[in-house]
């Protein structure tokens, strides 16, 4: 049984039709990389998965079920499986420590102490330990992306949805981020990451999969999917990219 | 800044005037006891104007009874009795033969009460021969000065006489603001999340109807109360139902419900101007809609919202002078008393607009503080996005 399964999934804002059939299927502690052109869908995806798009029809099932009916199966899935955005969204009316404990405390019920004491613990690993008392306008970017991540972490996941975690950042600041998500990746937490950053995709996914006019255009194993793409759409846009 | 020192330091001392010279109201209901003697006599200079020139020089008549239980009354009077006040150095008394059954005797007071000191109180000890039997006689009196003619005497005399009244007003106006504002503020904060009730198509048919219907009665509210004169509201609610029985918390309710409507138009402002980011960032963690209100959005739109929240407890401090109307005796109503002592508005009402100059610029800079205290967070180190 996949973690994550979703189901003929369409989504139209308007006219534009984004979505037209997903079927995708993500087993747990997979790494998955959507890459795309804009427009392709890849973040509608994201945030259906996460409802925060509700699907015009499909299901997103989660562990088996489908999860995306009630307001409280909207919640369980959405706490068990967050994301984290291009442009951060840290709650800027809280310090770092109380980014990182809010949600915890309120939707899993940790009393304060507990949830501080993790969210220091946490803080560790993303290398942020020293600003748990800085507010969101004194970090930078790459630094605030570190937070997010952080702040996903704290719900205990069983999958962590990236969108486009680099994107809004300066060059310098992207190796930190992804320096975090690559040790992510060692403890078998399940992963889904919309990015445009191709050498990463490679080294850390276990599949790619490349969307195209709001279809899994193709999907293949990086080194595969890489080396010998077997569609002609796929050759365009990673020549494209190179 | 220095400007605002000087203006700031001459408030203070206009305030502090009115506050330190409050009148010595214990002596008069002594007298009142005082003049409970057998023999009552006045000063037909009580409650008269008293003008500069003739501050150091007041005369006063005294009426006293010819007779005494039938007898007649000789008067002896003797200087060396009369025991003087500090304020009063001499006093004479002469008589007059105009009036039948009662001879007037004149006493000239030197030195009298000021500006500064209302009430001169003094004593005079009189040695009375009725029938060769000496009684002695003592008097306690009064001297009150009455308004001078010019605007800065009447003005410092206005302050002093009446500062009791002024600071009630000032009280009552500064309370009617405030707690009208806070509470405006609560019922705003409903308000404006009832006007911000979106339906979302996880709604079943009934909740989608409730948030619609409570959605429709926040928009009404908000265009009745916004739409209508305080003025109106309040007579309306006093006059048309006597609300709460006094005027006072009728006119409290009036400012809150009329301040509410306000509010919660800039809290919406404020919640709809919070990146919408935010919300998603609380809702993708698992949080849900009140949740993400009450401890993601609300701080940060009260935030933005302070300074146009804080407008609207200065804008109350100068709109609370409309409930004068049904009755409430704020500033204004107490101003308008006052001009009625002395028939001297000119003065009374300058003295009205200082303080509510006052009041008004000395919470516009307190709001100042405040402001520049929450916005204390530095400004971001690095400037990466």
């Amino acid at each position: 049984m996949s973690l994550i399964e979703i189901k003929n999934l369409y989504k139209s804002f308007g006219q534009e039709q984004v979505l037209k059939g997903i079927n995708l299927a993500i087993d747990k502690g997979e790494i998955v990389s959507i890459i795309g052109s804009s427009g392709s869908g890849k973040s509608t995806l994201l945030r259906c998965i996460n409802q925060l798009e509700r699907q015009d029809s499909g299901s997103i099932l989660y562990q088996g079920t489908d999860h995306s009916q009630t307001k409280n199966q909207i919640q369980l899935l959405r706490q068990k499986i967050p994301m984290v955005f291009q442009a951060f969204h840290l709650f800027e009316n809280k310090n770092v420590l109380n980014n990182l404990i809010l949600a915890p405390m309120k939707v899993l019920k940790l009393d304060k102490e507990y949830a501080v004491q993790k969210a220091m613990e946490t803080l560790k690993k993303v290398n942020m330990d020293a600003f748990a008392h800085k507010y969101p306008k004194q970090l930078s970017g790459g630094q605030k992306q570190r937070i997010a991540i952080a702040r996903a972490l704290m719900m205990d996941p069983d999958a962590i949805l990236f969108d486009e975690p680099t994107s809004a950042l300066d060059p310098e600041m992207i190796g930190e981020v992804l320096t975090v998500i690559k040790d992510l990746a060692k403890t078998n937490i399940t992963m889904i990451i919309v990015t445009h950053e191709m050498n990463f995709a490679k080294e850390i996914s276990d599949r790619i999969i490349f969307m195209h006019q709001g279809v899994v255009y193709e999907e293949n194993t990086p080194i595969a999917f890489f080396n010998h793409p077997k569609k002609e759409r796929t050759r365009e846009f990673l020549n494209l990219v190179k | 800044m220095r400007q605002h020192l000087l203006k700031i330091i001459l408030f203070i001392i206009m305030f502090g005037i009115i506050v330190t010279l409050i009148p010595n109201n214990d002596a008069f209901a002594n007298d009142q006891e005082d003049q409970q003697l057998d023999i009552v006599f006045y000063s037909s200079y009580n409650y008269q104007t008293l003008s500069q020139d003739k501050l150091n020089n007041i005369n006063l008549d005294f009426y006293l009874p010819v007779y005494y239980e039938n007898n007649k009354i000789t008067y002896h009077i003797d200087s060396s009795y009369l025991a003087l006040n500090d304020t009063i150095e001499t006093i004479s008394l002469r008589t007059n033969d105009g009036y039948e059954n009662m001879d007037v005797y004149h006493v000239e007071i030197v030195k009298s009460p000021s500006i500064w000191k209302q009430k001169a109180d003094f004593e005079i000890t009189l040695n009375v021969t009725v029938d060769n039997l000496d009684i002695e006689q003592q008097y306690l009196g009064q001297v009150i000065s009455s308004i001078p003619d010019d605007f800065l005497g009447g003005t410092i005399y206005t302050i002093i006489k009446y500062s009791q009244m002024f600071l009630d007003g000032s009280l009552k106006t500064l309370g009617l603001a405030l707690t009208g504002t806070i509470a405006g503020f609560f019922l705003a904060l409903i308000l404006a999340s009832m006007r911000l009730l979106n339906t979302t198509n996880q709604d079943n048919k009934y909740s989608a109807l409730l948030k619609k219907g409570l959605n429709k009665i926040a928009g009404l509210y908000i265009t009745v109360f916004r739409g209508t004169p305080m003025i109106v509201q309040a007579s309306f609610f006093w006059y048309g139902f006597g609300l709460f029985g006094n005027p006072f918390y009728c006119g409290l309710f009036v400012v809150s419900i009329n301040t509410a409507a306000y509010i919660a138009e800039i809290i919406r402002g404020g919640i709809q101007s919070i990146d919408k980011g935010q919300t998603e960032a609380a809702y993708a963690l698992g949080m849900n809609h009140i949740q993400t209100m009450i401890y993601v959005i609300i701080p940060q739109a009260i935030k933005n919202a302070f300074p146009a929240i804080g407008n609207e407890f200065i804008v109350n401090i100068k709109d609370t002078a409309v409930l004068s109307v049904i009755g409430i005796f704020e500033l204004f109503n107490q101003g308008r008393k006052i001009t009625g002592m002395h028939y001297r508005q000119l003065e009374v009402y300058f003295i009205v607009a200082i303080i509510y100059l006052f009041l008004t610029y000395s919470v516009s800079t307190i709001l100042k503080k405040v402001e520049i205290r929450m916005d204390l967070l530095p400004l971001e180190i690095t400037s990466s996005n």
